[in-house]
């Protein structure tokens, strides 16, 4: 099992709380797997909410026109690192 | 010669002659002359069809597409998702039917043809074309509340009907008119009228993209004045809680799923212009609408009656009605012309502002091979403020596993009804007559919660 860094902790809590995923622990989230569909079984509802929380924690306003929109919620190494991309930049 | 002349088919135009653009792709207009263009270089490359599967998921892409099977005379099918077997069981029924897709992921076993028209085709030079009125346009879906999945038929009669009663409704009859910013597909009745229809058959355009997130839907709107916003209480939710900074619209027009006052009121204030509801549904379409900071009850379309029957059901009729239609909702009808709604029936389901009936989804789920028994629990009531409910389901089913069932469930069903949790249990708690009381089913999930 892959270990999450600081801030994938950080983010994977962010996921669990903003879309009450009762029965999942942050912990528990492996970095590396998808989000939706067939691993943590995430749809379309989630991402717009996730998008949401993220604005609000780190000032990121995602965009379906981003480059690569699938590849920033692949997983929550991608979306980690995409946050922490753009929030430096601002 | 009378005889004759009477006899002969009444027609509707594809599309009317406003000096509006028909569609903006990004900032690019594509005039009226354009998109013909485009839609008969389509229709000259479609195969001999009574029927089309049209996938397409730029809305531009779905014009041309939804356009060059009119003048085909092909119905256009608009499956409720786009799960495997929903489009295995649809195309079934249409045996001769292809499938128009501009995506790369539809599963669907019959043949694809790609749309790719981008408005530089040439210019039509020829006169707007005549569709007959009593031509089958579209087909919708809806489950209905015995459980099986039924076909709802829209003739181009009808369509045009209900968008002259829509444009007249919300100002988009003459004039430059203002682009429809839509955050919901155009395979959704909603969709398809309030951003295709609009624009072919009033004086607005249809935008290509599809905002998804706020900061989309920003983008949108500011790339474009004037704009209406179409959208659904789910988005609309969102865009308010981004705390963004908006461009006004000209108008919201919102539909799916009935929207608090104080939503309505707080989206007035924050994008600084009026907002509309529309109330409709699958199987009668657009009927009605209401400016829900000011009034509660709804105003039928203009030509569009209400009335009540023995049977509780309220139907709705107009033009654009062969006959009366039942309404899936619980409605009072307060006048011919207003009627107020208390509440979804028994059976029906919304989420997101996505329908479904609860009869289907546990057929569905009990035709798994492998589920000996099973059942999906509604949320209590929608959750407040942020966040929406999910269905929960309990399932027996020793030789699967959840995510096996979740897999089967997503072929057949939108993913907004997957149950969230899935819990396997021994048996069903069924009551005598078989029934399942909900506070039964409620015990049973929780003290599945706290085992977990």
């Amino acid at each position: 099992m892959a270990s999450q860094t600081a801030f994938e902790q950080e983010v994977a809590r962010l996921i669990v709380d903003s879309l009450n995923l009762e029965d999942i622990a942050p912990e528990d989230i492996e970095p590396e797997d998808a989000l939706f569909r067939e691993g943590l079984g995430l749809d379309s509802i989630d991402a717009l909410e996730l998008a949401l929380a993220i604005s609000r924690a780190y000032g990121v306003q995602i965009r379906s026109d981003d480059e690569n929109n699938r590849q920033i919620f692949a997983s929550l190494r991608a979306l980690s690192a995409h946050i922490e991309a753009n929030r430096a930049a601002s | 010669m009378t005889a004759a002349s009477s006899a002969e088919k009444a027609t509707r135009p594809l599309m009317t002659s406003a000096p509006t653009p028909l569609a903006y792709i990004g900032e690019r207009p594509i005039t009226r002359a354009a998109f013909l263009a485009d839609v008969q270089a389509l229709a000259a490359r479609l195969p001999a069809a009574r029927a089309a599967f049209n996938l397409c998921q730029d809305r531009y892409h779905f014009a041309v597409a939804f356009a060059a099977l009119l003048l085909r005379g092909q119905t256009s099918l608009l499956p409720p998702n786009r799960g495997r077997t929903t489009l295995a069981e649809i195309a079934s029924q249409h045996p001769d039917a292809h499938a128009l897709v501009d995506g790369p992921d539809a599963e669907i076993d019959v043949p694809i043809l790609r749309v790719s028209a981008s408005g530089e085709a040439g210019v039509a030079a020829s006169p707007i074309p005549e569709i007959p009125a009593d031509q089958t346009a579209v087909l919708a879906f809806s489950s209905g509340s015995t459980g099986a999945p039924t076909a709802h038929a829209r003739s181009w009669g009808a369509l045009d009907a209900v968008t002259r009663q829509a444009v007249a409704c919300f100002e988009l009859q003459q004039g430059p008119g203002p682009v429809l910013v839509g955050t919901v597909p155009p395979q959704h009745m909603y969709g398809l009228e309030s951003t295709l229809l609009y624009a072919l058959l009033g004086h607005a355009s249809v935008l290509a993209e599809r905002p998804f997130y706020p900061a989309d839907v920003r983008a949108a709107l500011s790339a474009h004045a004037p704009a209406v916003l179409v959208t659904t209480p789910f988005h609309l939710g969102a865009c308010l809680r981004a705390g963004l900074d908006w461009p006004r619209p000209q108008r919201i027009l919102c539909a799916t799923a009935p929207l608090p006052p104080e939503t309505a009121a707080q989206a007035e204030r924050v994008f600084g212009c009026r907002l509309d509801e529309i109330y409709g549904c699958t199987e009668a379409g657009a009927i009605a609408t209401r400016r829900t900071t000011a009034e509660t009850d709804w105003t039928a379309y203009p030509g569009v009656q209400v009335f009540g029957t023995d049977a509780g059901r309220v139907r709705a009729q107009g033009p654009q009605h062969p006959e009366p239609v039942p309404l899936p909702d619980h409605i009072e009808a307060r006048d011919p012309h207003h009627f107020r709604m208390e509440g979804r029936l028994a059976d029906q389901l919304n989420i997101a502002g996505k329908r479904a009936s609860l009869a289907d989804l546990n057929r569905r789920l009990n035709a798994i091979p492998g589920v000996l028994d099973g059942v999906f629990i509604p949320p209590a009531q929608a959750a407040d403020g942020a966040g929406i409910a999910r269905l929960a389901a309990l399932v027996v089913a020793p030789r699967r596993s959840s995510a096996e069932i979740q897999a089967e469930l997503a072929q057949c069903m939108d993913p907004l009804f997957l149950p969230r949790p899935l819990v396997r249990v021994d048996h069903l708690p069924r009551s005598a007559t078989g029934k399942l009381p909900r506070q039964v089913l409620l015990d049973l999930l929780a003290r599945h919660g706290e085992c977990a």
